[in-house]
């Protein structure tokens, strides 16, 4: 038998943690999204919530709980995709999608990239808005985060990055859900097939739920 | 028909490689395609050349010794098909198709089209297996089994270790192969003895043998000729998940 450390860096192990960590991610994104959406409840209502969620002696620990997560999916990630190239070191002349009942699509291939892409974004996002600018509003003052957003989606070019970035996102949920799902060893003759439908719904539903914040804020500012 | 081929041409593992085109002439709908390709050798041959290797046994499509790509597909464009099985009739008069082999790590060329594929052979040996002491025949219907049971296992066991799921997939795994002879074995009672120990070991031989990881895409059972499905291979991530988590290694 090999070693305890095997189960992490086997090919199968290595996919059941970054399948794992998906999922827990993509949780995080579905609380994420509907705290983010109160900003049409206006700025009260948005700057209450903000100030409930930052004054939670827990959120620190959740966040570097969070971020732990986050760092073990890239880097795993990242591991498995070198692996996975040095795994064919001559390639075809000629390839074709097979087609017929293979998940393979645009989404699926770009897994790697879409997932580089939203490292930088996360980077960027929380410069922009964890660190990034701070105003205080009322007495006693709470942070005004309504203020440090829509100061941010004033500018078109940030609306655009943003909106392509939770794009890419998306992108990487629509093929990331289902295949989470099937590398944890989730499978039923009836729910596999639904869950690759359900996890491209989920996809778009957040996707499109994070692209319409920024659109919306500038279009009404 | 008439059938142009751009056929990989490599004389051995060290040598350098490259797309050699020829004419198949005279090609009846009727043949299969390694006989088309039987065809284009006698040809070489005929003008003393070196004939194009590739591997066939049985060519009833249940051995697995056959299999390349054709036109970027492994055994060609029908589905739940070998090469043996796949007949000219697939194709029109005046096709140009782009054989290749296999391309893996784990997969050494050999020539032409030929691969060496025993990576398969050493994962079957490190835990594809049942420890029964073997006597007499008993009889069939000694262990009672499930017919749902017996219909899955059998899904699964109906593998004939081709490679095509190692060659279709982006990252040349070799994920539905070895899930599917896990799969089949710890459905059935007499797998139950070796059931983690196996899964354990037959993941471990196919990451040291070089295979890729499983992206989930399915490329494989879409090519696979025994339409195999990727439900296997997340039966073989439960069945080792079990193993460590629940046994320890």
């Amino acid at each position: 038998m090999s070693s305890f450390r095997r189960v992490f860096t086997s090919s199968v192990g290595t996919k059941l943690l970054i399948g794992l960590t998906g999922l827990a991610l993509f949780a995080y994104l579905i609380l994420h999204l509907a705290g983010n959406l109160l900003i049409f409840f206006g700025q009260e209502t948005f700057n209450e919530y903000s100030h409930k969620l930052i004054s939670n002696p827990l959120v620190v620990p959740v966040e570097i709980g969070l971020l732990l997560i986050f760092l073990l999916h890239v880097y795993k990630a990242i591991i498995n995709w070198m692996g996975n190239q040095a795994a064919r070191p001559v390639r075809y002349e000629k390839t074709e999608w097979a087609g017929h009942k293979s998940r393979k699509s645009v989404s699926s291939v770009t897994m790697i990239w879409t997932g580089l892409m939203t490292l930088l974004f996360v980077v960027v996002h929380l410069k922009q808005f964890r660190f990034g600018a701070w105003y205080e509003i009322g007495s006693p003052p709470i942070r005004d985060l309504y203020r440090t957003e829509t100061e941010l989606f004033t500018a078109p070019a940030w609306v655009a990055v943003y909106v392509l970035c939770v794009i890419l996102v998306g992108f990487h949920l629509r093929h990331g859900i289902s295949s989470a799902f099937q590398s944890i060893g989730a499978d039923h003759p009836v729910y596999t097939k639904r869950l690759v439908v359900w996890g491209t719904a989920f996809a778009i539903l957040i996707g499109g739920g994070f692209a319409i914040i920024p659109i919306w804020v500038y279009l009404t500012r | 028909m008439r059938i142009t081929l751009k056929v990989w041409r490599q004389s051995g593992p060290a040598k350098a490689g490259t797309l050699v085109e020829y004419a198949a002439d005279n090609v009846s709908a009727d043949m299969s395609f390694l006989e088309m390709l039987d065809l284009v050798n006698e040809g070489l041959i005929a003008r003393g050349e070196d004939p194009i290797a590739f591997d066939s046994d049985c060519r009833e499509g249940i051995c697995g010794a056959c299999g390349f790509l054709i036109d970027g597909l492994p055994h060609g464009p029908v589905r739940g098909s070998t090469v043996c099985q796949l007949h000219m009739r697939s194709f029109s008069d005046g096709d140009t198709l782009v054989l290749e082999p296999w391309r893996a790590k784990a997969f050494p060329l050999v020539k032409d089209l030929v691969v060496d594929r025993s990576a398969f052979d050493r994962i079957i040996q490190a835990g594809g297996y049942t420890s029964i002491n073997v006597g007499g025949a008993r009889d069939a219907n000694s262990i009672l089994i499930g017919k749902d049971t017996v219909e899955q296992a059998m899904d699964s066991a109906a593998c004939i270790a081709c490679g095509a799921c190692v060659a279709a997939c982006k990252n040349a795994s070799a994920a539905l192969f070895t899930a599917a002879k896990i799969t089949h074995l710890s459905l059935l009672p007499q797998g139950q003895v070796e059931r983690y120990t196996r899964v354990v070991r037959m993941v471990d031989r196919h990451d040291d043998e070089g295979f890729g990881s499983c992206s989930n895409e399915g490329e494989c059972e879409a090519v696979c000729p025994k339409e195999i499905p990727i439900t296997n291979i997340a039966r073989m991530n439960r069945e080792y998940l079990k193993a460590t988590l629940m046994r320890g290694r």
